[in-house]
């Protein structure tokens, strides 16, 4: 089996857009094998408060683990994810 | 016994050593100011690059011929570091043990500072599946800590808790299924009693998925008395290390021990006292299986 490779836009959900994945978290709650990570932003790390970050994303991390379900594409309200192999 | 205990287990045991959870010894190690670096940045740890290297893919990277074994190598020998000095932003020095029930009320009465005992929100659940759940314990200066980080302080449950409230809590996350485990916050000084799930936990989920030694084995196994046992299954439905299979000749279920993790969550599961946890030691053939 071929490497899994899962991209989430950020432009449309994350630190580069106006949606909080914390609020919605709707990939993270329906990946059975819960391969997303919810992170506080690396990228702005300088306007993020470091005792309590508000500018987050999601990056997905255990890609060998999917199953290619496809729940979290079918879920994701603002479209941001595309996985292919 | 593991090596590990041999050295640092005065009570036969590493984390039931109480100089391990002294103010002191956190005080020495300068720990206050480096737990809470650490804790600022847990969630962004693993996607954080060192040595040019992050966690993402860490399934492909370890499954590749020399890179792999390289990966797992660094991934260890970090976690296992007993330096005296760590980088915050790494799980140095960071390693666990699946515990049983009695072994957490042991270290919850005899090891743990009473007003030191907080429970704070799981942070694997949270970041894997956005789930806030407030079911990890810790003490001593983690308290202090977690204190000035919001995100981690229960929003309903009480955030400092007594001693027995600890044990009723522990007890009711064990009778959940959820495993038991104690771990160096940095060694040698013990800092969170956690109460793991799969797959979101990042300390299980290395150890079963990759076989990097994250969180070692209990000291105990789960073995299967065969008279008792009635076929009814639900020690196999509770396991979360598939080390139960059920032997259709014989109508009862057994244990693999070389899978089995001596969490003890079957055991409570079990309503014909047909499991109990034997000593690690006393089976040679996985007596020094961690």
């Amino acid at each position: 089996m071929g490497r899994t490779k899962i991209k989430i836009d950020y432009s449309k959900c994350g630190d580069k857009s106006s949606v909080d994945p914390r609020e919605c978290g709707k990939c993270l709650k329906n990946c059975d094998p819960a391969i997303f990570l919810l992170h506080e932003s690396l990228d702005f790390e300088k306007e993020n408060d470091p005792y309590d970050p508000q500018i987050w994303r999601v990056t997905p991390v255990y890609l060998s683990l999917c199953t290619r379900c496809m729940k979290c594409v079918e879920i994701c309200p603002e479209k941001a994810i595309t996985v292919k192999w | 016994m593991c090596d590990h205990c041999l050295k640092h287990g005065t009570a036969g045991k590493w984390y039931l050593n109480a100089e391990n959870y002294s103010k002191e010894l956190a005080e020495e190690l300068n720990l206050k100011e480096f737990f809470l670096e650490q804790y600022k940045n847990f969630e962004a740890m693993q996607v954080r690059k060192i040595a040019g290297l992050d966690g993402v893919g860490l399934g492909y990277k370890i499954k590749m011929p020399i890179i792999g074994r390289i990966t797992k190598h660094f991934a260890e020998k970090m976690l296992h570091s007993q330096k005296p000095k760590h980088n915050p932003f790494r799980a140095e020095g960071h390693i666990g043990q699946v515990i049983p029930l009695h072994d957490a009320t042991s270290i919850l009465e005899h090891c743990v500072d009473e007003d030191s005992i907080i429970l704070k929100y799981c942070m694997c659940r949270f970041m894997h599946q956005n789930v806030k759940e407030a079911c990890c314990i810790n003490f001593g200066i983690m308290s202090e800590v977690i204190d000035k980080l919001p995100r981690f302080k229960p929003e309903k449950d009480k955030f400092h808790i007594s001693k027995d409230e600890a044990i009723a809590k522990f007890k009711s996350f064990h009778e959940k299924g959820y495993i038991g485990t104690i771990w160096y916050g940095m060694y040698p000084y013990i800092s969170n009693l956690c109460a793991c799930a799969t797959p979101a936990c990042a300390g299980i989920r290395p150890r079963v998925e990759f076989d990097i030694k994250t969180v070692f084995k209990a000291e105990y196994v789960a073995q299967i008395d065969p008279d008792n046992c009635q076929g009814c299954k639900s020690c196999i439905n509770a396991c979360k290390f598939d080390a139960i299979h059920f032997n259709e000749k014989e109508k009862v279920s057994e244990v693999d021990l070389q899978k089995c993790y001596g969490c003890g969550v079957c055991i409570q599961r079990c309503k014909f006292d047909a499991l109990i946890l034997r000593d690690r030691k006393a089976i040679p053939e996985i007596a020094l299986e961690y």
